[in-house]
């Protein structure tokens, strides 16, 4: 499978990385659309996440919003530095503003969210 | 807590156009809580921007999202305030003297897309309804750091909260903020809570306390009930669709959905998750 990152409708990114594992973050197009960060709530190591339920949230100045999961998978690492450095969501959405790392259950599931071209038709880019 | 989804009796609609109103009567914090969340699964399954007005009773401090209950604690002012957590963010709200509005928006509609515009779409309403009416009205453009996490939201200036220039203010910024929003953003529709501040809460001294709308406008201007009605209608108009004033009640009273949604808003998990 090729390792580039695939997007939900929601704007959660998903890359499928060397070792099995699949990382997921928020997209840049997300990140801008909420405005001014103020708070993230993440999940815990080994908990696991649904493929379309909320796994966190975040909140901006004026909205909170619901981060949900791309693909199904237990969680195996948690960004933790993130909630007290916001920042790096606006600066660095697809490097060091990944959120979540999960073990996936079923990595093909992948395949049924937004390649690059598709996503950016998506958001009119 | 990711509001939860359940089978719907509203799932037989088709999608109207315009913005469709209830006039709730008051009600606790928990029901009011509950009944904006099936509001916004219901405009999610009919594809229609719904919105609910409804006061408090009894009187009930809302405090935001992420909002510390330990700083609600430390308030003494608020002792033995009944209190609910909204599902969105911003600073706490002193309800009991205001008008509160749930507006959903479903993710199809351009007011979905980005945070700022439907904040905007609401907010420029009223106060052209309030420059109508000779008050000095506009919207927030530069939001103050040093205010944006104060405890109270109406202490608060973020952009485009809705502020009056007036004699009776008081705050550090010169003028009265009267109406604050703050959006629950879900995968299929947005969830926007407003509070209008109708008169100052005789109950609240000190940094709580903040006039409301019927403080400030002149009595040949017009009452409360003609301002909101104003501001409702333009908010139909930039929709570009009817202003469509719904009977009865937003929800179904006893409703089984809405009772286990109410008693999920009254659990302490929720009041004290953060």
């Amino acid at each position: 499978m090729e390792k580039s990152r695939r997007y939900a409708k929601s704007h959660e990114w998903a890359r499928l990385e060397d070792d099995g594992s699949v990382t997921i973050g928020i997209s840049a197009y997300a990140v801008e659309a909420l405005t001014d960060l103020v708070f993230m709530q993440l999940p815990d190591v080994g908990s696991t996440v649904t493929a379309g339920e909320s796994f966190g949230e975040i909140e901006s100045v004026k909205a909170v919003s619901d981060l949900y999961a791309p693909i199904s998978g237990k969680v195996i690492s948690v960004n933790t530095e993130l909630p007290s450095q916001l920042e790096t969501l606006n600066n660095d959405p697809y490097g060091s503003g990944w959120i979540v790392c999960i073990e996936p259950v079923e990595v093909e599931q992948l395949d049924a969210l937004f390649d690059q071209e598709a996503y950016d038709k998506l958001i009119g880019g | 807590m990711a509001l939860s989804r359940h089978s719907s009796p509203y799932s037989d609609e088709s999608q109207k156009s315009g913005l469709r109103v209830w006039r709730d009567p008051s009600a606790a914090g928990g029901l009011n809580m509950a009944a904006d969340e099936a509001l916004a699964r219901r405009s999610e399954e009919t594809n229609s921007v719904l919105m609910r007005l409804y006061g408090w009773q009894p009187h009930t401090v809302s405090l935001g999202c992420f909002q510390k209950i330990a700083d609600f604690s430390k308030a003494d002012v608020l002792a033995h305030w009944p209190v609910v957590r909204r599902p969105s963010g911003g600073g706490a709200i002193i309800h009991g003297t205001d008008i509160t509005y749930g507006l959903a928006v479903p993710s199809s509609h351009n007011w979905s897309t980005r945070t700022e515009d439907l904040y905007s779409a609401v907010h420029s309403a009223l106060v052209q309804e309030l420059k109508n009416r000779d008050l000095k009205a506009r919207m927030v453009e530069v939001a103050k750091k040093e205010q944006e996490q104060n405890f109270y939201c109406f202490n608060r200036r973020a952009f485009g909260d809705l502020v009056v220039e007036h004699p009776l203010a008081s705050s550090a910024s010169g003028d009265c903020k009267i109406l604050g929003s703050a959006q629950r953003r879900l995968s299929g529709v947005v969830l926007q809570h407003g509070t209008l501040l109708l008169n100052r809460n005789p109950q609240i001294q000190g940094e709580g306390s903040h006039p409301g709308l019927g403080d400030l406008i002149k009595s040949e201007a017009g009452s409360v009930n003609d301002v909101i009605e104003g501001w409702l209608q333009r908010l139909a108009d930039q929709l570009g669709g009817e202003f469509i004033q719904e009977t009865g009640l937003s929800y179904i009273k006893d409703n089984k959905d809405i009772m286990t949604r109410t008693n999920r808003y009254e659990t302490a998990a929720w009041l004290n998750r953060r």
